[in-house]
């Protein structure tokens, strides 16, 4: 599990100050570094606070869906992980899908392949800990 | 469902878009406005191109490819949020 901030993503800041209205605030999240996950997803709570719109539409199959795709928004989003000594992890366009119920298990966010892509993940499962290098 | 119309212009698309596989289409109602590299550059030019107004951004595979999640979550779909 790791802290992050969700933001809208820079291209959408950018047109948000060209028509001068407000930038929402970056959203505090949970996450769950989750390897069997091909994309990120983020709950719909994040997705409403961020007050975006979709900009893609993808199938997507979960243990729920079976053998049948759900048709599912895609929402462009910033994502940053801060990190103690060093820079913040960040990527300042990506994609994210919406899944519910990650707020009762508590945690908001799945970061999957597609962000872990950009990083090196070592699981150390002797005591319990992960780490991500960027 | 949001970006339908959309949607259905990538559809009609797809044959003349197959020689981009990858790479990924912006679209805004029935138009096909380019072919990026990467999705941020997509992005980036739909926001440049038409600022808060609705368009799609979307990777362009010959055959649908499924984003794939293994653990339990229930998908919102776009019907859901329309």
């Amino acid at each position: 599990m790791v802290d992050a901030f969700v933001g809208v993503s820079s291209g959408r800041v950018a047109a948000l100050q060209k028509a001068q209205l407000p930038v929402p605030q970056p959203q505090r999240i949970r996450a769950l570094v989750d390897t069997g996950a091909s994309g990120s997803c983020l709950d719909p709570i994040v997705l409403r606070a961020l007050e975006i719109q979709p900009t893609g539409v993808i199938p997507v199959v979960t243990p729920t869906t079976g053998a049948t795709p759900a048709i599912c928004n895609q929402y462009d989003v910033s994502i940053m992980i801060p990190a103690a000594k060093s820079a913040p992890f960040q990527v300042p366009t990506t994609a994210v899908t919406e899944h519910e119920f990650f707020s009762a298990q508590g945690f908001h966010a799945l970061i999957g392949r597609d962000i872990l892509s950009r990083c090196v993940l070592i699981y150390n499962g002797t005591i319990g800990l992960f780490t991500l290098g960027y | 469902m949001a970006l339908e119309k959309e949607l259905e212009t990538y559809k009609q698309k797809l044959v003349e878009l197959k020689e981009h596989e990858g790479k990924f289409a912006l679209i805004q109602g029935d138009a096909l406005v380019d072919v990026f590299t990467s999705y941020e550059d997509a992005i980036k030019a739909g926001y440049d191109k038409f600022g808060l107004e609705p368009f799609l951004v979307r990777q362009i595979h010959a055959t649908e490819q499924a984003q794939f999640i293994s653990r339990i979550v229930a998908p919102v779909t776009a019907m859901q949020t329309a």
